[in-house]
C-alpha cells in the first residue's frame, strides 16, 4: 500500500520527481568520478612502474612512492654498489623531472641499463635515444598530443627531438638522456629512483633485506606491493581531498532533497490531516515520507551511476591520458552517501508532517 | 451490549423492552473547548452534554459558528476538549495523548468531510483499502466488497477522484469511512459541496449504512432536509446544544 502511495506521489509531480532525482544523480556522479579521477591516476601511475619490468625500487629517505611529488635526488654512485648485491642482475638509474605544464613524469635514463632491467622498449615508430636532445614518447602520449615523429617538444624550456614512439606502460610516458636531465636540473651525478632487476623473482626478499642493511634510512619497496598501496585512502592529502568532495556531495543531496520533500509536505498538508482524521500514527506518516525519500535516492544513484560512466567515457575521448577508475564498491558507496544525505535531508520534513495538527491541516486550503 | 438498529431514545439511558438498560456509544458531559486568539479567549463549546447511541442516525443542526464543527472534531478524537468529559465506546478522550486518540480514531471512528478530502493520487480502491491499511488488519475482501457493493461502486474502482463526480466522490469517501467498521461515522456537512440531487443519493445511503449495517452517525449540517434523514436532530447555537427534539 505504501509502496503504491509514494509511486502515485513520485509520478504526480513529475517536474519535481526530475529535478530531484537529477540533484541526487549529480551528487553520485560527483562522488564517483572525483574518486574514480584520483585512484585512477594513482592506479595508471602504479601500472606503469610495474610495467618497468623492475622487481625492487629504491628512493630516498621519505619518498614517496608517487615519484612525481618527490624530491631530493641520491648520489648516483649507489647504483655501483647496489650492484654489487648478491642476485642482483641489474639496476637502471633514473632522474624523474615533473613536468608541471602537462601534469606528466619525465624519465631522465641511462640507455644500457634501463634496457637491462625493462626489457627494452617496443618501438612503433623511430629509433632509440641517440643524440642528447633526443626524446622518446609513448604512443598514448603522442597519440593524445598529436606529436609526430622528428618534430620538436619543448619540455623546461629545452627544444627536445622526438625520435622515437614507443609502447607505453615503461614507467613514464617522455623518456630522455638521464645527463641531459640531470644538467638541465643542476643535479650532477644524481637519481632519483633505482629500478632493480633480481636474478631470480624469489630472489625479492633476500635483496631487499640485503638493501635496507646497506642504505638503513632508504625507501626500498618491492614492487610487486605497489598496487596495493596505490589507493587514494593511502595517500593522506588524497584521502581528505576526497571527503570534502564527498562531504560537498551530501550538503548537494541533503539541501535538494529538504528542499523538495518541505515543499511536497507543504503542498499535501490536507492529505496529511486525512492521514491523521483516518488513524495514521506519526511513525505511519514519518514511514510515508522517507520511503518516498529512499524511492527518489535510489532512482538518482541509478541515474548517478549511469552518468558516471557517461562522463567517464566523454573524459576519457577528451583526455586520453586520463584513467577513471568506476569500482563497484565506489559505486555503492556513492548510492549509500546519496541515500544518507537524503533521508538527514527528508528527516525535518518527515518529523514536520507528523506532527501537523489534523483539524488545521483539514481546513488547508 | 445490545446491537440496535430502530432506536429513538430521547434521555441518558432507556429500557429496550424494559429488559436492558442501553449505553450510549458516545457521551459528552459539560464539554467546554476554547480557542485562544492572542489574548481573547473565544469559546466554541459551552458546556455541552449529548447522548448517543448505538444504531442511532443524529443530525446536528445549526447555523454557521455555532460551534457544530469543533463538536465533531473533539467527539472524534482530533482536537482536545479543554475540560469537560468525552467518553466514546467507554474511552474518556479527554484524558488520552495525542497517540492514544490518534489509535482510537483508527479503530473506532470513521469521518466523512463536506470537501471529500480524499487523496488525489489515488484511485478509487485504493483510497478505501488505505483505511484498511492504516487500520491495521489487513485487506479483507469480503468487507470491502460489501461496502462497494452497497454504496455502489463497483464500475469506478480504478477512477482517480479527478475522473469522479462530487457525488461519486463522497460515496468513495462514505466507503473509506465504514470499510473498517468503525463504532461511529462522523460526517461534516457531507452535501455541503454537492448539487440536490447527489445530496438526497448521499443522505440516503447514509440512510441505508444505518438501516442495513446498524450503522451509528453523527452527522453536520445546515440544512434543515438533511437534517431530517436522522433520528433526531440536535440544534446548536452559540456553543451551546439549544433542542434535541426528535423529527420522527
Amino acid at each position: 500500500m505504501i509502496r503504491y502511495m509514494i509511486t502515485q506521489n513520485v509520478l504526480h509531480r513529475p517536474l519535481r520527481t526530475f529535478i530531484t532525482v537529477l540533484a541526487v544523480a549529480v551528487e553520485v556522479t560527483l562522488v564517483i568520478i572525483v574518486v574514480g579521477l584520483t585512484s585512477g591516476l594513482l592506479s595508471e601511475s602504479a601500472k606503469r612502474i610495474e610495467g618497468v619490468g623492475a622487481d625492487i625500487m629504491v628512493q630516498p629517505p621519505q619518498a614517496s612512492y608517487l615519484m612525481a611529488f618527490s624530491g631530493a635526488p641520491m648520489p648516483i654512485a649507489i647504483a655501483d654498489k647496489l650492484a654489487q648485491l648478491e642476485y642482483v642482475q641489474a639496476v637502471a638509474p633514473v632522474l624523474t623531472q615533473f613536468n608541471t605544464s602537462g601534469i606528466e613524469i619525465v624519465y631522465g635514463i641511462d640507455k644500457a641499463s634501463f634496457n637491462a632491467v625493462t626489457g627494452g622498449f617496443v618501438f612503433h615508430e623511430g629509433h632509440d635515444l641517440r643524440g642528447l636532445d633526443d626524446i622518446l614518447v609513448d604512443d598514448v602520449y603522442a597519440k593524445s598530443k598529436k606529436i609526430k615523429l622528428g618534430q620538436t617538444l619543448q619540455l623546461f624550456n629545452h627544444d627536445f627531438h622526438v625520435v622515437g614512439i614507443v609502447e607505453h606502460g615503461k614507467g613514464a610516458r617522455l623518456f630522455v638522456f638521464l645527463s641531459t636531465l640531470q644538467e638541465m636540473g643542476g643535479a650532477h651525478d644524481k637519481a632519483s629512483v633505482f629500478f632493480i632487476k633480481c636474478d631470480r623473482a624469489d630472489h625479492t626478499p633476500a635483496v631487499t633485506d640485503e638493501i635496507k642493511e646497506l642504505l638503513p634510512r632508504y625507501e626500498v619497496r618491492p614492487l610487486r606491493d605497489l598496487m596495493s598501496l596505490m589507493t587514494s585512502s593511502n595517500l593522506p592529502g588524497l584521502a581528505a581531498f576526497i571527503n570534502v568532495m564527498i562531504g560537498i556531495a551530501v550538503v548537494i543531496g541533503f539541501l535538494v532533497i529538504f528542499l523538495s520533500m518541505y515543499t511536497t509536505i507543504i503542498e499535501r498538508t490536507r492529505e496529511i490531516g486525512v492521514l491523521k482524521a483516518l488513524g495514521a500514527s506519526k511513525g505511519y506518516i514519518v514511514r510515508i515520507v522517507l520511503s518516498e525519500t529512499t524511492l527518489l535516492c535510489i532512482g538518482g544513484a541509478v541515474a548517478g551511476v549511469g552518468l558516471s560512466f557517461l562522463m567517464s567515457a566523454i573524459f576519457i575521448k577528451l583526455f586520453p591520458t586520463l584513467t577513471i577508475l568506476i569500482t563497484p564498491l565506489w559505486v555503492l558507496r556513492a548510492g549509500l552517501i546519496a541515500l544518507v544525505g537524503g533521508l538527514l535531508g527528508a528527516a525535518y520534513p518527515a518529523w514536520m508532517a507528523s506532527r501537523k495538527d489534523p483539524v488545521e491541516a483539514l481546513a488547508y486550503e | 451490549m445490545l446491537k440496535a438498529t430502530r432506536i429513538f431514545p430521547s434521555s441518558d439511558s432507556l429500557t429496550l423492552e424494559g429488559e436492558r438498560l442501553l449505553e450510549p456509544i458516545l457521551k459528552t458531559e459539560n464539554l467546554w473547548k476554547v480557542y485562544r486568539q492572542g489574548k481573547v479567549e473565544v469559546p466554541a463549546l459551552r458546556g455541552v452534554s449529548i447522548d448517543i447511541f448505538p444504531g442511532e442516525f443524529v443530525s446536528i443542526m445549526g447555523p454557521s459558528g455555532c460551534g457544530k464543527s469543533t463538536m465533531l472534531h473533539v467527539i472524534g478524537g482530533l482536537a482536545q476538549a479543554t475540560s469537560g468529559r468525552v467518553l466514546l465506546d467507554g474511552n474518556d478522550l479527554t484524558t488520552m495523548s495525542d497517540s492514544a486518540r490518534t489509535l482510537l480514531r483508527r479503530h473506532k471512528v470513521g469521518f466523512v468531510f463536506q470537501r471529500f478530502n480524499l487523496l488525489p493520487t489515488l484511485d478509487a480502491y485504493h483510497n478505501i483499502t488505505l483505511a484498511q491499511h492504516i487500520h491495521g488488519n489487513g485487506f479483507d475482501p469480503h468487507r470491502f466488497q460489501v461496502v462497494a457493493d452497497l454504496l455502489g461502486l463497483s464500475g469506478r474502482l480504478n477512477h482517480k477522484p479527478s475522473e469522479l463526480s462530487g457525488g461519486e466522490q463522497q460515496r468513495v469517501a462514505l466507503a473509506r469511512a465504514i470499510v473498517s467498521e468503525p463504532k461511529i461515522v462522523l460526517a461534516d456537512e457531507p452535501t455541503g459541496n454537492l448539487d440536490t440531487k447527489s445530496s438526497e443519493a448521499v443522505l440516503g445511503l447514509l440512510r441505508q449504512l444505518n438501516q442495513d449495517l446498524g450503522q451509528t452517525i453523527v452527522m453536520i449540517t445546515h440544512n434543515p432536509e438533511a437534517a431530517a434523514y436522522g433520528h433526531r436532530v440536535l440544534h446548536m447555537r452559540d456553543g451551546e446544544v439549544v433542542d434535541g427534539s426528535s423529527v420522527h
